[in-house]
């Protein structure tokens, strides 16, 4: 086993009745990473992250943290692992002070370490105002900051986030991917659930897509875009009003050239295309028509193309 | 350690809702309300008795709603998941409400009776052996709320919707609470208080137990 592994599923399966919602997946987390788990409604995300956590115990395969199986170490990986549920609520006649302090106790922390968790959490969250107001008084973005708050409360190794940012507004979102890159930073191992593709764009250090209960991929964003091949694009950005669009046909004489979109200046090339040549060739003609070239770039395919590929989307 | 926790937790919660509040306040004043507005209607009733009958039908029958629709809308919007990521018990869960309800209805019985007692003390209404039937009334009474509590909770991990929990709560638990008493309509021998007290402890266990399997099973 290897000690640099924090999380992992080996040949894990779990069934509801007739529905399969994980077939046989296995991954690993390294410890320290930001592991960005994207898939749609019901690709099975939320159940693997239940098995992780503990709330599902029936199941078929085997999940180690640090190398123990958690279902043979149930009361020591508690302390270990904080997590933000997708949905869950709180009973609402309680306090934020009040809530923090019920779960501290649960988890085997002092009223010392509490009052001192309570604190720097939520100076963290920014809820310091609001810490002795009831539940029930909360807004949505303060309620989802709690959810994230009451997972840190045990100082854990591992975070583990169910799709922390749904339902939040575009500042809020800022706010959270800031608390949760600065979480990365100090060394906590987060997986992070999503079915939003731009949730974990800029966060993850590596991305794991899910669909049909299925791993279908594994990278870094960076791999993930250069592992999928969507044929050799040219994109030309010229100035406004240049003879560009007037003169494309000429263009599809170059060698290689298979078409073009004149609305966007999308170039597509031969997959066998020779791309040095090409692209002489292509800025050789397009000089001698006298374009204003503004930027002329050959596009990787975008990590929601890559995404929309893997889950069987439609990509433009 | 959990459980204990939990319960002054849960004792917590309920103390501050405004169930408690008609439980520990609003029925002992309604029932010296009908004493001294229409006396004629009771004659011979001490006042204790009349507070213990109306705090053990309707406060046993306002807990096992609010104990069903709490735990039903509790386990709707996943609050217990934030529970079970930690070391807790899941009957730990369950047993906390039971006892935090039932101490608080057997605050609001004391208070009841304590205020009934005193006042049937100053106006002159106790009978010969008033300690006697009072005594026999309350282990009845608090027999009675143990198993509608129970049942309370058996349709709050039974059933998905607040209003079909707090329906059943309502006919079902009143129903089967009065279990305890009916052997001694046929058997007169059978000591009512006795007989209630031990019923009341047999059935809330096996009702309890079957709520801890039940909610052990559900998938959170």
């Amino acid at each position: 086993m290897n000690k640099n592994i924090c999380i992992e599923f080996k040949n894990v399966s779990k069934s509801y009745k007739d529905l399969l919602a994980l077939d046989d997946i296995s991954f690993q987390i390294p410890k320290g990473e930001i592991f960005g788990y994207i898939g749609p409604n019901g690709a099975g995300k939320t159940t693997s992250i239940k098995i992780l956590v503990g709330l599902i115990q029936k199941y078929n395969g085997n999940v180690f943290i640090h190398g123990n199986n958690i279902t043979l170490e149930k009361k020591n990986y508690h302390r270990l692992i904080g997590y933000h549920p997708q949905e869950a609520g709180f009973q609402e006649w309680r306090t934020i002070d009040h809530c923090f302090k019920t779960f501290g106790r649960l988890s085997g922390l002092t009223s010392k370490e509490i009052e001192h968790r309570t604190q720097e959490i939520l100076d963290l969250i920014n809820l310091s105002e609001v810490r002795y107001k009831k539940i029930v008084h909360l807004s949505g973005g303060m309620f989802q900051k709690l959810r994230l708050g009451q997972a840190l409360l045990n100082e854990p190794q591992i975070l583990v986030l169910d799709e922390p940012l749904s339902g939040l507004d575009p500042n809020m979102r800022f706010q959270f991917k800031k608390i949760i890159k600065k979480l990365g930073k100090s060394g906590i191992t987060i997986l992070f659930s999503s079915h939003i593709l731009n949730d974990v764009q800029n966060i993850a250090d590596k991305i794991g897509i899910l669909n049909k209960g299925k791993i279908l991929t594994i990278g870094s964003p960076e791999e993930l875009q250069n592992s999928f091949h969507i044929g050799n694009i040219l994109e030309i950005i010229v100035a406004k009003n240049t003879p560009l669009c007037e003169n494309l046909e000429d263009l599809t004489n170059v060698d290689y050239v298979e078409n073009i979109k004149s609305i966007k200046q999308l170039i597509h090339l031969k997959s066998d295309a020779d791309i040095d040549l090409s692209i002489t060739s292509i800025f050789e003609l397009l000089i001698q028509q006298k374009c204003k070239i503004r930027t002329f770039n050959l596009v990787k395919p975008s990590l929601e193309e890559v995404y929309l590929k893997y889950v069987g989307g439609e990509t433009e | 350690m959990s459980l204990l926790l939990l319960f002054f937790d849960e004792l917590k919660g309920y103390a501050k809702s405004k169930v408690m509040i008609v439980l520990w306040f609003g029925l002992p004043l309604l029932s010296f309300l009908v004493q001294f507005i229409s006396p004629q209607t009771l004659e011979g009733m001490p006042i204790s008795s009349l507070v213990a009958l109306i705090v053990s039908s309707i406060g046993g029958t306002l807990s096992a709603i609010m104990l069903s629709t709490s735990i039903v809308s509790e386990k709707n919007r996943h609050v217990y998941e934030l529970f079970l990521i930690r070391p807790v018990r899941r009957s730990s869960l369950i047993l906390a409400k039971y006892l935090a309800v039932y101490l608080c209805l057997v605050i609001a019985v004391s208070i009841s009776l304590t205020v009934g007692l005193v006042i049937d003390a100053i106006t002159g209404d106790l009978i010969e052996n008033y300690l006697e039937i009072t005594f026999e009334s309350l282990i009845i009474g608090l027999s009675s709320m143990s198993i509608t509590c129970s049942i309370g909770i058996f349709f709050g991990v039974l059933v998905s919707s607040v209003p079909l929990a707090a329906i059943l709560s309502v006919y079902l638990g009143s129903q089967l609470s009065s279990i305890i008493i009916l052997p001694t309509f046929f058997i007169e021998i059978l000591n009512p208080g006795i007989l209630a007290l031990s019923l009341g402890v047999v059935i809330t266990i096996v009702i309890m137990s079957i709520n801890v399997i039940v909610f052990s099973k559900k998938q959170f």
